[in-house]
């Protein structure tokens, strides 16, 4: 079975995991307190109403029939309508998808790209003042609240200072600062591990030999030990990716973006479950395939691994 | 009178430990003739391997050296800057081989990656000359099938292959001394002897000096012409080969060499050395083997005993001789 097996094996495997998570967010927004009709037809509304709209939508039936239903449409790509908007959920999300991935990837740009200089710094100077201070700077953004660092950074750099504007998303300037926040915030994950496993690795036997063949230090630092350091990096982006993305949301909402995460943020509070459960599942899946995706990049680095493809 | 290569002179090299300071080498004093294989030999501790890294200047963080020269020709080696180090001596005069394989070679790289950054940068081959020249390294070796090994990566290969492999890429960096760690500790005895057979040809083939680390007395007696007997941090005694087993002078080295199981010698005949070796931290003051010497004298205690010279090739620390 060459990689492709592999693949599929692996492809397969993440199914029940898929499940799994459609199941939870269609259990926690039913069992939420709140019911949807109601708050969209206000407290004036009478009960003829109300059951014209919950049949309309499906909410008569019992619960496990209103599942079975849901995954039946999702199979078929149908995520159902917005309560609120009356449009498609995907086309609710296309509408907005972009701005929110936009936000994900610079942040997580900047955390994996100044984490992992700073780790290597503090692991080359370990124990300098360097290193304390790319310590105690990671702890310092890790320990602020994303959505509180979002409104200082406004506070200072748009309204005080004038650099960026206070809101909304026009043109590059504007994505400094949600990306920063999130970069920072997140950049910890990286900076501590980074450090810890390069150390590991400059006491390894391969540094000392590739040194005693004369090669560059630095070379030595940013190919034989960066790329060994590099599997547990990516498992932790694999990890954080979720967390990137459950930060975009906050952010991006302080911004006032209107990317997924205002969507999301404004369909829990009026209960408009067929977006957020469309919504929670393309991010699981985003995630699953990231971890997928992972997987598959180890094996492209360590030559260790591809034996479970069967290639040699 | 033969061309000395490298000259170490009164070495001392600490290392900051959480209990102190551990002075594991005090006084180091030896000479590498060109074109010979001189043995380093001593227990385990008594700062063989440290003596090694420090001619490269290859030592921990928490290692300083803190006195002493290492000629290399007529360079300080203990003078020159670490980019100095690595641009002129590293690779390019000196190279070196360790003594675990397993973790010698970069897991992630190819062998024939790992080689080629040694041709590249000391075979002033053009670029569509160095997959020969890898070859050669390989072949040189005695390793089999050198065309398809050197795609392979190190995790699919012996032990015995990856030290092999090792001599073969710091061979290829061409230096003058290559330095080997303990090269054998980490192998079979069968592949011991296959690799030790390699050596011997090298010897033969290139005209190579090897400082040549090791506590295998059967090691030294197949290989080295010279050899220097280390002892908690300090050299015990210079000699050659011939004198190590006919006519060893220090009482440790004497000790050292009938302490050995061979081929003639009974486990009844053997003698083990007694006490154990001193820790570093606090080493025994004077001569360090005093505690365990049964020639001691009043003096043994108090001064450390400077190297005299006996005979041409002979030097000696005791002051009993």
């Amino acid at each position: 079975m060459g990689k492709s097996g592999y693949v599929v094996r692996r492809l397969l495997r993440t199914i029940p995991i898929v499940i799994g998570v459609t199941l939870v967010t269609f259990l926690i927004l039913h069992f939420t307190p709140g019911d949807p009709v109601r708050i969209m037809l206000g407290p004036y509304a009478t009960q003829e109403n109300i059951a014209i709209l919950k049949e309309q939508y499906g909410l008569d039936h019992p619960l496990h029939i209103q599942y079975i239903t849901w995954l039946g449409n999702i199979l078929q790509g149908e995520f159902g309508t917005s309560i609120r908007y009356n449009r498609p959920v995907l086309e609710l999300v296309q509408d907005r998808v972009g701005i929110t991935l936009m936000l994900t990837l610079s942040g997580l740009f900047i955390s994996v790209t100044l984490g992992s200089v700073l780790g290597i710094f503090a692991a080359l100077r370990q124990n300098s003042w360097l290193d304390y201070l790319c310590t105690f700077q990671a702890m310092f953004w890790i320990s602020i609240p994303g959505f509180w660092l979002a409104i200082i950074f406004l506070y200072i750099f748009g309204l005080q200072l004038r650099w960026v504007p206070i809101g909304g998303l026009t043109g590059f300037s504007s994505v400094i600062l949600p990306a920063l926040v999130i970069g920072l915030q997140e950049e910890a994950w990286f900076a501590r591990p980074m450090r810890a496993e390069m150390l590991g690795v400059l006491n390894e036997g391969y540094i000392s030999a590739a040194r005693a063949k004369g090669v560059k230090y630095i070379r030595v630092v940013g190919i034989h030990a960066l790329r060994n350091v590099m599997i547990p990096m990516i498992t932790m982006l694999a990890l954080r990716l979720p967390w990137v993305i459950a930060g975009s949301v906050v952010v991006e909402v302080v911004f006032a973006w209107g990317g997924m995460g205002s969507l999301l943020v404004n369909s829990v509070l009026a209960r408009d479950f067929p977006v957020v459960q469309g919504i929670l599942l393309i991010i699981a899946i985003t995630v699953v395939l990231a971890n997928l995706l992972a997987d598959l990049v180890y094996s492209l680095i360590d030559p260790r691994i591809r034996v479970e493809g069967g290639k040699k | 009178m033969e061309e000395i290569i490298l000259k170490i002179e009164d070495l001392k090299v600490a290392f900051d430990t959480e209990e102190g300071d551990v002075e594991a080498l005090d006084g180091v004093e030896l000479e590498v003739k060109k074109g010979t294989f001189h043995g380093l030999i001593g227990e385990t501790g008594c700062g063989k391997s440290v003596t090694g890294k420090t001619v490269l200047r290859l030592l921990d963080n928490n290692a300083r050296i803190k006195g002493g020269r290492i000629h290399y020709g007529n360079i300080d080696l203990l003078k020159l800057t670490e980019k100095q180090m690595e641009k002129q001596i590293r690779g390019n005069e000196i190279a070196m081989i360790f003594q675990d394989p397993g973790s010698s070679l970069n897991p992630l790289f190819t062998i024939k990656y790992q080689i080629e950054e040694a041709v590249s940068m000391y075979s002033n081959l053009p670029r569509n000359k160095w997959n020969q020249a890898i070859l050669e390294a390989l072949q040189r070796v005695k390793l089999p099938d050198a065309a398809n090994l050197m795609h392979r990566y190190p995790h699919q290969l012996s032990g015995g292959m990856k030290q092999r492999v090792m001599i073969a890429m710091m061979l290829a960096c061409q230096p003058q001394l290559l330095i080997a760690d303990e090269p054998t500790t980490a192998l079979d005895v069968s592949i011991q002897a296959q690799f030790i057979k390699v050596l011997r040809d090298l010897k033969e083939n290139l005209n190579l000096t090897v400082l040549y680390i090791t506590h295998d007395l059967a090691v030294i007696s197949e290989l080295c012409d010279y050899v220097s007997v280390m002892y908690a941090g300090r050299i015990a005694e210079n000699l050659t080969t011939r004198d190590l087993f006919k006519n060893p002078q220090h009482p440790y080295t004497d000790k050292l060499v009938h302490s050995v199981l061979g081929v003639t010698t009974t486990l009844e005949a053997l003698e083990e050395i007694p006490g154990s070796v001193p820790r570093l931290i606090n080493p025994p003051a004077g001569c360090r083997f005093h505690p365990r010497c049964q020639e001691a004298i009043a003096i043994c205690s108090k001064e450390a005993p400077p190297l005299q010279e006996l005979a041409p090739n002979h030097t000696v620390a005791c002051h009993r001789r």
